[in-house]
This record gives C-alpha cells, structure tokens and sequence, in this order.
C-alpha cells in the first residue's frame, strides 16, 4: 500500500470514528489516537524523514490536509456532542417545582399588636407621640382624676380589678384597696398632664382590663389606645378632622364617619364615632345590625374639671381626647368571630395575619 | 327606655317614618337600641264570625265550629268560604266575634297554626283567647269582640294594637329621659316642635284633710330633701282598665292591679317614681295618725322587701319607717328609693292608700341596690337623680288618676316636708367662646334658641348669654355643658372637620421604642409568631416551676379575681406560653415556634404600687418545618440558642455569653440545658429546655426550648450600632484544629484559649464538629473540630509563619485542657 493510500485510510477511517463516538469522552479518546503525542497521524509526520525527498512535499501537505479535517471534524463533532449532553443533563435535573421551599417560615406578628402599630403609625405621621403607663394604677388616676363619680358603677368590685394593697397603711390592713388594674389607658392621660410641657399631642395603647367572663365578644383583657390633645384653641372641629382621618387610613378612604353625642365623664361634650359598614356601604346588613353603622370609639373634649385636676387653665388651653378599643377594631377589619382566639396562640390563627 | 310610639304620638308630633325618627335620636344623642314592632307580630289573625256551634261526636269538651274569615279564604269559586275549626273554649255562642288565627299564622308564643285533625275532624285555624294574642292572662275563653268588629280585617288593626317601641340608651347625666314627658320634651326640642302631658286626668271628689290622717319626719335632709304624701279612701282593688294596662305593658312592666298599675304609669310618664302602702296596715298613734320617718337603717336589721326576699340592712341604706310602731325605733316599711315592703303591700283587700312621693338621695339609692342586688324602675330613676320641685304636682295628678280608675275619695291637701329645696345654677355663655370651642359659626340667636327649646331660661345678650337650666337638667352646671346641649341639637354634623394647626410638635420615636421594634423583627425573622396570653396567673403556676423569686418580688394578688386560675397577677410568662403549646398540642399542631412581649408584676411589703417589667419570652416546639420531603430536625436547645443570637446580634450587643444554669437555681429548666444569658456581666434572662416535670404539669409533650428576656436589661446592653471594619483585603489560611477533650470542657473555654493564644493573626474561630466515640476516642470524651482563619490585615500570610502559630495553639490548648489533637 503507498503512504498516500495510508493517509487515506487514516483519514477515513478517524472520521469514521468521530461520526461515530456517542460522548465527548469517546471523542477524546479518538483524538489522543489519532492527533496525541502518540497518535497514528502524528507517527506519520514523524515518519517524514523516511519518505523520499521528492514526495515530502505531497505527502507532507496531504498529511496537514488530513490533520486540519480530522481536528475541525472534532470540534464539530465535540460541540454537538457537549451541546446532547447539556440537554440530557438539563433534563435529568427538572424539578418538580410545586414542592415546598425550603425556607424556615419568617414569624408573624400578633393581629392587635399589628393594628396597635397600624393605628400608632397614622397618628405618628400627624405628629403625636407614643407613651406608656402601668397597668396597675390608683383609683385617683383610673377614676377620680378622670371625673368619675364616687359611687359610678364602673369603680364596684363587680366591674372593676382590685389587688391587695400592700402599703401598709391603716385601710390597706384592713383589708381595703385603691389599687386596681387599670380599666381604660385614660390615666395615661392623667400623668402626661401632669408631667409634660404643653401643649400635649400623644397616643397610649395599653393593655386595660375589666370584670367579664371571657366570652366570643368579652375578654377580661384588652387592649385600648388613648389618645390626648392639649394645645391653644383646640376646637370640636379639630377633633372631627382627626378622628375622620383615622378612620379613613384604617378602614379606608370610601369609608364615611358619623358622630353622635353621648356621656362620658372626662369629656365634654362627647361623643362616640361611627364608621359606615364596610359590607353593606351603609345600606344596612347584618354585621352592622341593620344600621349601616359600626361603633368604633368614643371620643370628647376634654372636660375642664379633669384640667383641675392636673392643673391647667381650661380659659387658656382646651383640648380632646379618645379611646379605641383594638379587639373591636380587629372584629370588624377581619370578622375574628370569637375574641378568646386572641389569646390562646394557636399556631393556625396567628400564622393567618 | 321603652318608648310606646302610640303613647309618645299623643305628647308630641313624631315623624311617620320610624328609621328617620330614630336617626335623628342617634345623631342627638338619645342612642336607639332597638326598635321592636308589636301587633305585627299578629299577622294572619283575623276578626272571625262564629256561624255554626256543633259538639264534637267523639269529644264532650271540645265543639266544631264554622267561622267567616271574608276574603282570608276563599273557595274554588272566589267567594269567601267559612273555615271549619275545632275549638275547647265554652264562653261563646254562634253569632259571637272572636280572633281567628288561620293556618300558618304565628302565635306570639312561637306556635304556627297547622291544619290538623282533632278526634277525627279537620281544624282549619285557631279561635284565639286574649292570652293567646299576649294581651292580657285571661285564658278563660276566647276573646270576644265587638258585634260590629268588620270580618276579615286583621286583629292587630282592629284592636288598635300595632305600635313601635323603641328601646333608648339614657346616658347617666340625663335623668330627665327617663320618662315619657322627657322624651316628648326631647323630641319637641329636636324637632323644635310643642309637647304635652297627654290624657287628661278628671278632678277627683275631695275628702278630710290629708295632714289629719298622716305626717312626716325626715331625718336626714341629704339622703331625702323632700316626701310628699297623698291619701286616697275608699278604693276597689281590680285589673286596670285596658288603656292603663297597655301603657304599662309597653313601658315594659307588668299589669298587676289599678292601683300599683297608677303608680308605674305615672312614673314611666313624668319620671317620678311613687310607692303605695296600705293605709291600714300602718299603726296610727292615739290621734289615728300615721307617722312616715325617713331614717337610716339600723345596721344588722332584717326587713323583708316585696319580692318575698329576706335582706339585712346597714346604715348606708335609707328606709321609711312606721314611726308610731311599738318599739319606739319605728318599723321599716320600705327601702327608700328602691323597693317597698311585704307587710304593708296594696293588696286585694286595700280600701285606703297613703301614696309617697318623694326625692331620695342618688348616691344611697346606687348603693343599696347594688349591695343588695336589688334593681328597680324606681332605683334606676333615683340613681340618676328624680326632680325635687315636681313631687307635689305629679302625685296630685296620680292620686286623681288611682280614683278615676279605683273610685274613692282624695284626702284634701298634702302632707310635703321639703327641707332641702332645689337649688338652679345662673349660668353665663360666652358667644365668642362656644364658637371658639366648637370650631363653629353658632351665632347668639341659634344658641338662644336652642337653649329655649330645652327648657332654659336664657337673658339675652349680644356677647354673653345668661342661662337658668330648668330644674330637671342637674347635668346643666356649668357653661361647657350648656354648649354641649347647643352642639348637640345644632348638629354635629354641621361642624367642619379641622386639623389641629399646633407648632412644635414631633412624632418622634424614642430609642426604647425604636429598639423594642428590633426585638420583635428579630424574633419574626428567627421564625417566631408573636402571641398574647393572660397577664394572669394561679398559685399552682408558682408552685410548678418554682422560680426562686426574692422577697420584694411577690405575687400581686388579686381581691376579686374571676376564678382562682386567675388568681394573681404572673410573674413569668412562660406559664401562658405553655398553655399555648399545650393547646395547639391538643388540637394536632406539633410545630409551635412562638413569643410574647409582655408586663410582669412583683409586688413587696411597705410598697403600695407594684414594680411592672416588661418581659420577651419564647417557646420553641416539634420542628421548624413540617416534616415532608425536607427532612425536619426536631427543635432543641441551641434552636433557642441561636434565636437569641440572631436577636442580639440585630440589637448590636457585644460580650454575649452563655453561663450554665445550675438545677437548684433554674428547677423549672431541664438540668444540663440551661443556661444563663449575659452580656459581659449583666444578666439578660435565661435559656434553656423546660423541665419534663414542668412540661408534664402544663399537659404540653417535652422537648420544649425556652427563654425569658428582660427588656430593659436588653436595651441597656444594646449599642447604637457596631463600628465599621475593613473589609480584608488580603487572602486568608484556613487550618483545621480537632481535639479530644473531657466532656466538661466546654467548647466556649476551648475557643477562648485558641483565641486568646492567636493573638491579631487569627482572624476567626469557629466550631464546625463535636463527634463521640467510646471506640475510637473514648469515654467521657468528645472531639470538637475547630476552624481556624489565619489573616494579616497588611500582607499575604505565608504557610511558614501560619504553621508556626498553628502549633504554638496547638500547644497552648493541650496544656491547658489536658487534651489530645485528634489525628
């Protein structure tokens, strides 16, 4: 056989062998045996010395030929190869995407002290301050200061949460009380008069508590913003203005408002607030009880004899002051159908808010 | 306050449509609780006419009738057809008139009229009684109409029974409201329109003089400033006439006899509650006068009320007392203001009435009713204070009515002892102040008008407004009241919204505040749910987990707590934290992972107003995910470890340390997994797996992990922010360091002495393994791995020096804990 009939069969041969080779591993293999330091078309480039001289020429060149086929059939060959296997991996790899992440769930945040906070951030954003005060409180601040009368219902054992007194004084020992857990954030109130410059702008959610047996719409503990105005030539108006915008930023801007008079000691005149019934519009419904109005807080004028109280000049200041009950605005934002679920923490309920 | 719509259109014009009507109360202060329509509730009863009376064959009480409904059913040819019905009543005759309920009308006792078949024959409907209908407790027979009552037409129009009453909240500053007058008065203001009293009452025929036959002593003027008392002879106990008695039904009480039915009358219509005693039974001196003293009780005495219940007075209480009776203290014959007495109760055989109306002090009257749980129309007025200037003219208007409606002579005059006359505040309004107030153009006529409305006397003035409230208003003292009354009739409505134009003012957030909003993002963020649970707690909580409180950090103790669960206020809230992994436990939740930032309360001798810290406490239970195709790692102490650290590191505290925890000063923790967390030496609380015992107790399955934080111990050691550090610029030498040591050599004391041999080249430590192996490493031992980083802020490290200091820690461990690196 002449050299050049051997080319070729090496030639046909190899690409052979590439056309056929499955991976890019075979593909390698084909290129160390043929193209490596060891390979056959490279032993017949070193085996050019032996080749009479006048051939050299031809031959050299159809080796080089060879060689350049034989590496660009590879690379053709190597790419399609790499590319197959890419997709087989690719597709050997697809996930059943619907299966749970692997995340560990962030926490949630407890549904009254998020519309605490809610709530809190609407007035924040008008310029008042947040304050706290203790829940165990004197009668004088929960009550006397607040302009409720000595024998008013609210202040009996019936209503109310009394705790040993342990002063030490004559009526303690006898086993009298003016210690209580507060029933409403109003003293708050009290001590802010009492201890800040004027005027006052401040809001003071709490926990407050009250003689009822827990019940789908009663809890012994809840909680209640208060919320206090003092300032020069604060009018009825203002307080309007305040109360309909809170009302809108928490229930929504579609929502209308309505103030009706009604009695509450510490202001005057008062009033409590409605908002129109987020299902019905106004039309009347069940869940409003056919009204079309919702109840949301009671609200007032502070009354000058609580300014007597800590001392300011009703002539000269005047204010307004309102509590929202957060339980209540929790029933009627999310229909919570039974408060007790509030403190029980069960995992389900939380994990929906 | 049931308000009879029917009663309240004869005192005042009220508009046709009632949802107005009740609106316009809402929005003027007078809140409508409820509107309740009565007589419609009779639909489908029909005047009847009773055409054929036959006795049933197979029953000898019952008779088979047939009734003329008119057009209420007709038959297949559109004429009226009658309805058969059997009927048990025997008072009547064919030809009679009476209520006919047809088939499928509802009785105001629930009952819905079925066709049936009584013995064999077929009842098409129900001829009623007047029980039956709820209007009145005569059930003998049926009720019998009037001949000329129009067949067919329905029994509620017929009657005249159809009315609306409406139920009001009487707010405590307005005892004028609680009558019929005082509502009409209301509404005549709201609706600036006139009102009246109503019926008339004839004049009655008189008799002796009053003062002959009766006289009174008060005692105390403050507990009663005025009594007046009324004698009527002669009168015959029987059932009200049927206006009377549906008035009093429709103000909500029960019709009982004429006399007591006057007195609820004339207390639901002009608010002035009254009592009547017979005469009789009161003991009269030699003269035959009876003697009324209004006195404190004496404290200990038992006085039957006439609900037939036994009570025992104190000397809070106020009575009327029979002053002529033997023991010479006198004998008590009503609590005043709340309720009369058994033994002098008007009863069948009443001829002589001495009626009393008087004013009683609210305070006393709240009291006693609520000390003896003793509620009463007449309290409930009292309690918010009846008019003192009216009790004369009101009982000569109730005396009349009891002889209109009782017969009998009126006793001349009255016996009035008024030693504590009303007093009327003169009030000044300032025009420019009520507009400033209110935020209102309210000119000085408006206000004077409205004023007028209420019953004000008002002196006009451009500037300042001179104003008597009448006698009924005793809320009305001071000139803010007057401009509520104002605000509210005027309209609140009508008062343009405003927002406060204050300067200076900031709605900052202070650094505790801004903190504790980081607490609670950490923890959300650790995978934590915040929850609420009762700030109270039991004995048996305290006892469980057996904290070591000091003596200045006792229980609150609660006087009249709801149950002895809740007997105290907590002290701890891992308590309620249990509670709630118990609960979700027992309802198939297993995974419960959860916080609480809370008040605690510590109590002490000599300390009237308890210390209150604020507490954040978590629990961690089950897994951190459900256990799916993720594999789930039960949840365990270094959970809870790491929930803390990634709290800590959020609020920027440095020298964090973990102590352990001893069994005798954590008993509520499981020993071996407790632990004390600090930052340097301030302790922040505890951590650790909650005692199986403890667990047990609280019915909640164990492993639970735990930790109780205090607030203020975690803002004091939290840094405003942490300094900023070179990002390195220069590659790092990792090598490893695996050492055997005893199993009490904590990692932290192994790290420390690593760290501190290191000196600045080492740049971080880390504990990447604990392994055991009785074979291979041996009992009471453990291997932990450590990483080391090696780095120069300035240079490349090269692997020479890094090996050399490497070995020097090598050294430096296994000196100081006896250990050996593992190969």
């Amino acid at each position: 056989m002449s050299l050049m009939d051997t080319i070729e069969e090496q030639r046909s041969a190899t690409l052979t062998r590439i056309q056929a080779a499955g991976t890019t591993a075979e593909l390698e293999q084909v290129r160390v045996e043929v193209l490596g330091k060891k390979g056959t078309l490279t032993a017949l480039l070193r085996g050019m010395g032996e080749v009479a001289p006048e051939q050299r020429g031809a031959v050299g060149k159809a080796v080089n030929e060879v060689r350049d086929e034989i590496e660009t059939r590879l690379a053709e060959r190597k790419e399609a190869l790499a590319t197959a296997e890419l997709d087989a991996r690719i597709n050997a790899e697809a996930l059943d995407i619907t299966l749970p992440g692997r995340a560990r769930p962030i926490g949630t945040q407890h549904l009254i002290s998020r519309l605490t906070d809610e709530i809190v951030e609407v007035f924040r954003g008008i310029g008042y301050r947040v304050v706290d005060g203790t829940e165990v409180e004197t009668d004088y601040y929960n009550f006397t200061a607040l302009n409720a009368p000595p024998d008013h219902p609210s202040r009996g054992m019936q209503d109310t949460f009394y705790v040993v007194d342990r002063s030490g004084a004559e009526a303690a020992v006898k086993g009298e009380s003016d210690v209580l857990l507060r029933s409403q954030t109003s003293g708050v109130q009290v001590h802010t008069m009492e201890d800040s410059e004027l005027p006052i702008y401040i809001l003071a959610p709490g926990r407050v508590y009250r003689r009822d047996v827990a019940d789908p719409t009663h809890l012994p503990q809840f909680t209640q913003i208060e919320g206090l105005v003092v300032d020069k030539g604060i009018t009825f108006g203002d307080l309007k203005g305040t109360l309909e915008y809170f009302c809108k930023q928490v229930f929504g801007a579609d929502r209308k408002t309505r103030f009706r008079p009604h009695f509450f000691p510490f202001t005057e005149p008062s009033a409590e607030v409605d908002v129109s019934c987020g299902i019905c519009g106004g039309a009347g419904c069940r869940s409003c009880g056919g009204t079309g109005w919702l109840e949301i807080l009671g609200c007032g004028m502070v009354d000058p004899n609580v300014f007597g109280y800590v001392g300011i000049d009703p002539e000269e200041y005047s204010g307004f002051a309102f509590g929202v009950g957060v339980e209540r605005v929790a029933c009627l934002k999310y229909n919570v159908p039974d408060l007790r679920m509030l403190l029980e923490g069960d995992m389900r309920f939380l994990r929906q808010f | 306050m049931k308000v009879s719509v029917k009663w309240l259109k004869t005192m005042v014009e009220v508009p046709a449509d009632l949802q107005t009507f009740a609106d316009k109360l809402d929005l003027t202060g007078t809140a409508v609780e409820d509107v309740q329509i009565t007589g419609a509730a009779l639909e489908g009863i029909v005047v009847g006419h009773i055409l054929t009376r036959e006795k049933h064959s197979d029953a000898d009480k019952l008779w088979v009738t047939t009734v003329d409904v008119g057009s209420n059913n007709l038959g297949e040819d559109g004429v009226p057809k009658p309805l058969q019905i059997v009927c048990g009543a025997q008072n009547f005759v064919a030809g009679d008139k009476v209520p006919v309920a047809l088939v499928g009308a509802t009785l105001p006792d629930g009952n819905t009229i079925k066709k049936v078949k009584m013995r064999g024959v077929e009842s098409r409907g129900m001829n009623c009684s007047a029980r039956e209908l709820g209007l009145g407790t005569d059930h003998a027979g049926l009720l019998i109409l009037h001949p000329a009552a129009p067949v067919g037409l329905p029994i509620a129009e017929h009657l005249d029974l159809s009315d609306a009453v409406i139920d009001l909240e009487i707010t405590p500053n307005r005892p004028d409201c609680m009558s019929m007058l005082g509502v009409a008065r209301e509404v005549g203001a709201v609706y600036s329109t006139p009102y009246g009293i109503g019926r008339d009452v004839p004049e009655a025929p008189i008799g002796e003089p009053t003062d002959k036959l009766v006289k009174v002593s008060i005692e105390d003027p403050e507990r009663c400033p005025r009594y007046t008392a009324r004698i009527i002879k002669g009168v015959k106990i029987g059932p009200s006439p049927e206006w009377l008695a549906e008035r009093v039904r429709a103000a909500g009480a029960r019709s009982i006899n004429n006399i007591v039915d006057v007195t609820n009358y004339i207390m639901f219509e002009l608010g002035q509650p009254l009592h009547a005693f017979d005469l009789d039974t009161l003991t009269k001196d030699a003269g035959g006068k009876a003697h009324i003293v209004v006195r404190a009780a004496t404290p200990g005495e038992e006085f039957t009320t006439l609900d037939g219940v036994n009570r025992t007075l104190d000397e809070d209480i106020t009575c009327i007392v029979d002053g002529n009776a033997d023991d010479g203290a006198g004998e008590t014959i009503a609590l005043a203001g709340v309720m009369g007495g058994l033994a002098s109760e008007v009863t069948d055989k009443t001829v002589n009435i001495l009626l009393e109306s008087a004013t009683f002090s609210s305070a006393h009257t709240s009291r006693t009713s609520r000390k003896l749980q003793l509620f009463s129309e007449a309290s409930a007025r009292y309690e918010r204070g009846v008019d003192g200037t009216t009790s004369d003219t009101f009982v000569a208007r109730a005396a009349a009515l009891m002889v209109e409606v009782a017969g009998g002579i009126l006793c001349e005059g009255v016996v009035d002892t008024y030693p504590a006359p009303v007093q009327t505040p003169v009030l000044d309004l300032r025009v420019a102040r009520l507009q400033n107030f209110i935020g209102a153009p309210l000119s000085a006529t408006e206000a004077t008008e409205i004023l007028t409305r209420l019953g004000c006397i008002v002196e006009p003035g451009a500037a300042t407004l001179r104003v008597t409230p009448p006698t009924y208003r005793p809320d009305l003292l001071r000139e803010v009241d007057l401009y509520e009354e104002i605000l509210r009739i005027w309209g609140m409505d009508r008062v343009e919204s405003t927002l406060p134009g204050g300067r200076g003012r900031i709605g900052e957030k202070s650094d505790e505040q801004k903190k504790l909003e980081v607490i609670g993002r950490a923890l959300r963020a650790s995978g934590l749910n915040q929850t609420m649970t009762y700030a109270f707690s039991s004995a048996a909580d305290s006892e469980i987990l057996n904290m070591p409180f000091e003596e200045h950090q006792q229980a609150v103790a609660l006087i009249n707590p709801m149950n002895s669960e809740q007997g105290f206020m907590r002290r701890s809230i891992l308590p309620g934290l249990l509670r709630s992994v118990a609960y979700n436990q027992n309802h198939g939740v297993s995974n419960v992972h959860l916080y609480e930032i809370g008040t605690v309360f510590f109590a002490a001798e000599g300390r009237k107003l308890p210390k209150e810290r604020q507490l954040v406490t978590g629990i961690l239970a089950g897994s951190w995910v459900e256990s799916t195709w993720n594999t789930a790692a039960a949840l365990d102490f270094f959970d809870g470890k790491g929930v803390i650290e990634n709290l800590l590191r959020e609020l920027n505290t440095v020298k964090v340390r973990f102590k352990p925890l001893e069994a005798d000063v954590a008993p509520w923790l499981q020993p071996g997994r407790a632990a004390e967390v600090l930052a340097g030496s301030k302790r922040l609380g505890w951590l650790g797996e909650v005692h199986p015992r403890v667990c047990a107790a609280f019915e909640a399955a164990a492993p639970i992990v735990a930790f109780e934080l205090e607030i203020k111990a975690l803002l004091a050691a939290a840094e405003q922010a942490r300094p900023y550090k070179d990002v390195p610029q220069f590659p790092a030498v990792e090598l490893d360091l695996a050492i055997v040591v005893a199993e009490d050599v904590t990692a932290e004391k192994v790290a420390q002495i690593i760290t501190s041999a290191g000196g600045v080249l080492l740049d971080e430590v880390r504990l990447f393994d604990v392994y055991r192996d009785a074979d291979k490493i041996g009992v009471g031992k453990k291997s932990l791995a450590f990483a080391l980083s090696y780095r120069a802020s300035d240079r490349t490290l090269t692997l020479d020096e890094v090996e050399k200091l490497h070995q020097k820690i090598i050294n430096k461990v296994t000196n100081a804990t006896g250990g050996d690196v593992r190969s």
